[in-house]
């Protein structure tokens, strides 16, 4: 087994584990939960793109986990900030009570 | 204090524009844009973080990537340890840390280094300005841990170990 | 040397893939959303971080490693930010129900 079949394989498990996170999208129970899977699903899909980037020599692959990695950080501030908006709650919380 | 902010302008430019380069290639014509974006970079980093006075102690900044990357290992696989375990051994709670650094950038990195840190979890400030911090196990020695992180980051930032 | 360096490869990108079957297992088996926002910030950074490190060997120096880092320090930095956000917001939620 060569390095990049090694490299494929884990890319597959890596993907295929935090696939299976995606369950807590269906149980929840919070909307917060579900956040976290898709988060996770972020996570290790860049991680996977990195594997099969560096397995193939691909590198345009590698810009896309960049761009993946820049977004992700995105759609989760713009959920918590939405989330806690609606409950008339500032996320970046000051000192007084 | 006018030549410490040009300084610090010119190391900033360098920087970003540097890290333009490995990103895009060293294209001539691409760096024509990236001189742009350097600019445009350092701007805002110059005015959303301002130069400070203190100066960066590279040891001790080494000491404490060096003892976060120990800790990163330790608490994952500590973490992972309880998460696989059958029985499941949690014991969450808070714990309330009163942080010495004062609100600001400081005490933000402080925050993200420790978020970042396994088994420990800020979750916001107490009425009193003290740090909230959310664990998975209570019962170990978190609070004397995050003391020794704080130290050595004021220390990497320039200032004493006992000043409040 | 380079038997070296794939070994290297093998173990980090391993360590880093089984980081993430642990966050996602926490996800699914963790009783709260604290508990769980544990498992996701910190399994999950330390397995990407661990997929990076393995792959710096196999990448192109310079750029495609400082590009692989720099990755990782933005999914790093992302999960920082938006790890003490959703705490905050969890917190709330638990203690004003």
């Amino acid at each position: 087994m060569t390095i990049p079949d090694f490299l494929l394989a884990a890319a597959v498990f890596v993907l295929a584990t935090v696939a299976l996170g995606l369950v807590r999208i269906l149980r929840g129970p919070e909307d917060a939960d579900r956040m976290m899977a898709t988060q996770l699903f972020g996570t290790g899909g860049i991680a996977a793109l990195l594997l099969l980037g560096v397995a193939t020599e691909a590198r345009a692959v590698l810009d896309v986990a960049l761009t993946l990695a820049l977004l992700a950080a995105f759609a989760s501030v713009a959920f918590v900030r939405s989330a806690s908006s609606s409950e008339g709650d500032d996320p970046k919380e000051t000192n007084s009570p | 204090m006018k030549n410490v902010s040009v300084r610090a302008a010119m190391a900033r430019g360098a920087g970003f524009f540097g890290f333009w380069l490995v990103l895009i290639g060293t294209d001539p014509v691409d760096g024509v844009a990236g001189l742009f974006a350097a600019a445009a970079a350092t701007g805002a980093s110059l005015r959303l973080l301002p130069p400070g006075g203190g100066r960066l102690r590279y040891a001790v900044l080494a000491r404490l990537a060096l003892r976060f990357g120990q800790e990163s290992i330790m608490g994952g696989v500590d973490v992972a340890r309880r998460v696989l375990s059958v029985r499941l051994p949690l014991r969450p709670g808070f714990l309330v840390y009163p942080v010495r650094l004062p609100p600001g950038p400081a005490c933000n990195t402080f925050g993200a280094l420790t978020s970042v840190l396994p088994g420990t979890l800020p979750a916001g400030v107490d009425d009193h300005g003290a740090l909230l911090y959310h664990c998975l196990d209570v019962e170990q020695p978190v609070a004397a841990q995050l003391a020794i992180d704080e130290g050595l980051l004021i220390r990497a930032l320039g200032g004493t170990h006992d000043d409040t | 040397m380079s038997l070296v360096l794939d070994i290297f490869t093998i173990v980090a990108v391993s360590a880093g893939a089984f980081f993430f079957l642990a966050g996602t297992v926490g996800l699914l088996r963790f009783p709260d959303t604290l508990t769980r926002l544990h498992a996701l910030t910190k399994a999950d950074n330390l397995g990407l971080g661990l997929v990076v490190m393995g792959l710096l060997p196999q990448a192109e120096w310079p750029f495609d490693s400082i590009k692989l880092i720099a990755i990782w320090l933005f999914a790093l930095l992302a999960g920082a930010t938006v790890g003490q956000l959703m705490a905050r917001a969890a917190r709330r939620e638990q203690t004003t129900p």
